[in-house]
């Protein structure tokens, strides 16, 4: 808080800081990976690839180090599990640990005793469960805090989940380059309509929280016109959108992408999906106590 | 038992005494702050009013801090007063985030000194061993709970005796706050409170604060 001046503290419409500047640039980077990580196993367990759910496993460790890099005390992390009754990141860091341990169980067993397909099926399941729950959890710790209006909304995990799920089917092309033609031509299906939906959820956010209140509508303000601008239209909605599905719709109708195209779709996707999570975080404003200007 | 107070906001004169007794009270490093002067102004010219509300965590009732903090760390007393565990806080922000109040502050530069380049003053030595505060944790006011129990343990009366009732109060020289138990029906801050027609500062925020306002 020590960057407020004083005379601004609680008498003008605040930007939060804590879960964005200094460590707080890596809760945005855990959650970004926490939604590609969940997206990615449940596509990569869908179209059966093995190297999509490892991905999908490093992805989620990867999560749990940027969480850690977050905490100031990070040795106490253990304490986490303390509270998962109540608290949204309790609740995250219990389904990281149990996505973790179980997909490590699945991979083992799936690379080395591919006999066990009962027990590689329930594991996949469970997995599957928590990879889901991993992605969602990171829309709703966001969601829950009543104090930010912007956040407050019940879209907030339907669109994490959706990014991360267009996200992890990107990289799961990626994976499948090169590979099975026919899988290839589904997931470029899939993604289109993943991307169609994540554009609409994001209009349908940006439209109900502008009428949900002043401090809601002056944060989407600052997302689509003012200091945040540059950061929703060329991180968000350029990367994140127009080019991934410019690229979707010209391979359709050609028949088929270059490589060149289809990379350029998957950066741009992985891009789009980081920014919405720093643009929806630093959109976050606390409402002033007394009147504001 | 609860916990509250009850603060007189046309008393207030906006001196910051009570900041200031909260400071040296806990030994509170530089840029933090456990209670505040918030100004400000409404209406235009000519008829303009200004406020001057002095403000600290809420000890609220039903705490968005307590529930959103994964460890346990923040915790709610019996009597209300909610507080940090500093040994438990991970430091994740996460109530800082979800206090409505923007109450909560993390304390991060053990460093720093106020008088940077100089030794440090006798009462920063003293304060670093009587009220040591560990870095990366997050803070609040909490009511100053340890003047609260010794003098309960000495057989003192918080928000009668000052020896038992937190330091902004006694400071107050307009005796603008007033202190003392919210479910007792027959205390002097209730009394206040519905004579007065005390209020809490934004109900809208849904937490059922500890601190009346009485315009
Ligand atoms: S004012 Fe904020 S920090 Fe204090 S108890 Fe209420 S929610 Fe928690
Ligand atoms: S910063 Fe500390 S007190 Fe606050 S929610 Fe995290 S662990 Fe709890």
């Amino acid at each position: 808080m020590s960057q407020i001046k004083p005379y601004d503290f609680m008498v003008k419409y605040q930007q939060q800081k804590d879960w964005i500047d200094g460590r707080g640039n890596f809760i945005a980077f855990a959650f970004f990976l926490g939604g590609i990580s969940g997206g990615l196993y449940l596509a990569a367990a869908y179209f059966d690839s093995l190297l999509g759910m490892f991905v999908a496993w490093l992805l989620s460790l990867l999560m749990g180090v940027s969480y850690m890099a977050h905490l100031s005390h990070p040795f106490r992390s253990w304490r986490m599990f303390m509270k998962p009754g109540t608290s949204w990141i309790a609740r995250g860091f219990i389904f990281i640990m149990l996505f973790i341990g179980l997909t490590t169980i699945q991979l083992i067993l799936s690379q080395w005793v591919p006999e066990a397909t009962g027990a590689i099926t329930v594991l996949k399941v469970l997995a599957g469960i928590f990879a889901f729950a991993q992605s969602i959890y990171t829309g709703f710790a966001v969601s829950y805090v009543s104090a930010i209006k912007v956040w407050n909304s019940a879209i907030v995990p339907i669109l994490f989940v959706t990014c991360g799920l267009s996200g992890g089917l990107a990289i799961l092309l990626a994976i499948t380059m090169g590979g099975d033609h026919a899988q290839l031509v589904m997931l470029e299906n899939v993604i289109r309509v993943v991307l169609i939906a994540l554009a609409i959820i994001i209009g349908v956010y940006l439209w109900n929280t502008t009428y949900s209140s002043t401090a809601a509508s002056d944060a989407v303000k600052r997302l689509i016109g003012g200091s945040l601008a540059l950061l929703f239209w060329i991180g968000v909605f350029l990367f994140g959108i127009a080019i991934p599905i410019i690229i979707s719709i010209t391979s359709y109708f050609a028949g088929e992408a270059s490589s060149g195209l289809l990379i350029t779709a998957i950066v741009s996707e992985i891009i789009g999906g980081l920014a919405l999570r720093f643009a929806i975080l630093k959109a976050g404003m606390y409402t002033p106590l007394l009147p504001a200007e | 038992m609860r916990w509250g107070m009850a603060i007189e906001l046309k008393r207030c004169v906006g001196c910051y005494e009570c900041v200031l007794a909260c400071k040296a009270e806990h030994f509170l490093p530089p840029d933090i702050f456990w209670n505040r002067v918030l100004i400000g102004e409404t209406g235009k010219y000519p008829t303009v009013t200004k406020l001057i509300y002095n403000v600290r965590c809420n000890q609220c009732a039903d705490p968005a801090c307590v529930k959103v903090c994964p460890t346990g760390a923040t915790q709610q007393r019996e009597d209300g007063i909610v507080w940090v565990d500093e040994d438990k806080c991970v430091g994740c922000r996460y109530c800082m985030i979800a206090c409505p109040y923007q109450m909560r502050m993390m304390y991060e530069d053990e460093n720093a000194q106020y008088f940077p380049g100089q030794e440090l003053t006798e009462h920063e030595k003293i304060g670093k061993e009587l009220y040591p505060h560990q870095p990366g944790v997050v803070q609040k006011c909490v009511f100053c709970k340890e003047r609260i129990d010794a003098g309960i343990e000495a057989g003192l009366t918080p928000g009668v005796d000052r020896e038992a009732t937190p330091a902004c109060v006694i400071s107050c020289p307009t005796k603008a706050i007033h202190f003392g138990d919210l479910d007792d029906p027959n205390s002097e801050i209730n009394r206040i409170i519905k004579e007065k027609h005390g209020h809490p500062f934004h109900p809208e925020f849904d937490t059922d604060p500890s601190i009346y306002y009485i315009d």
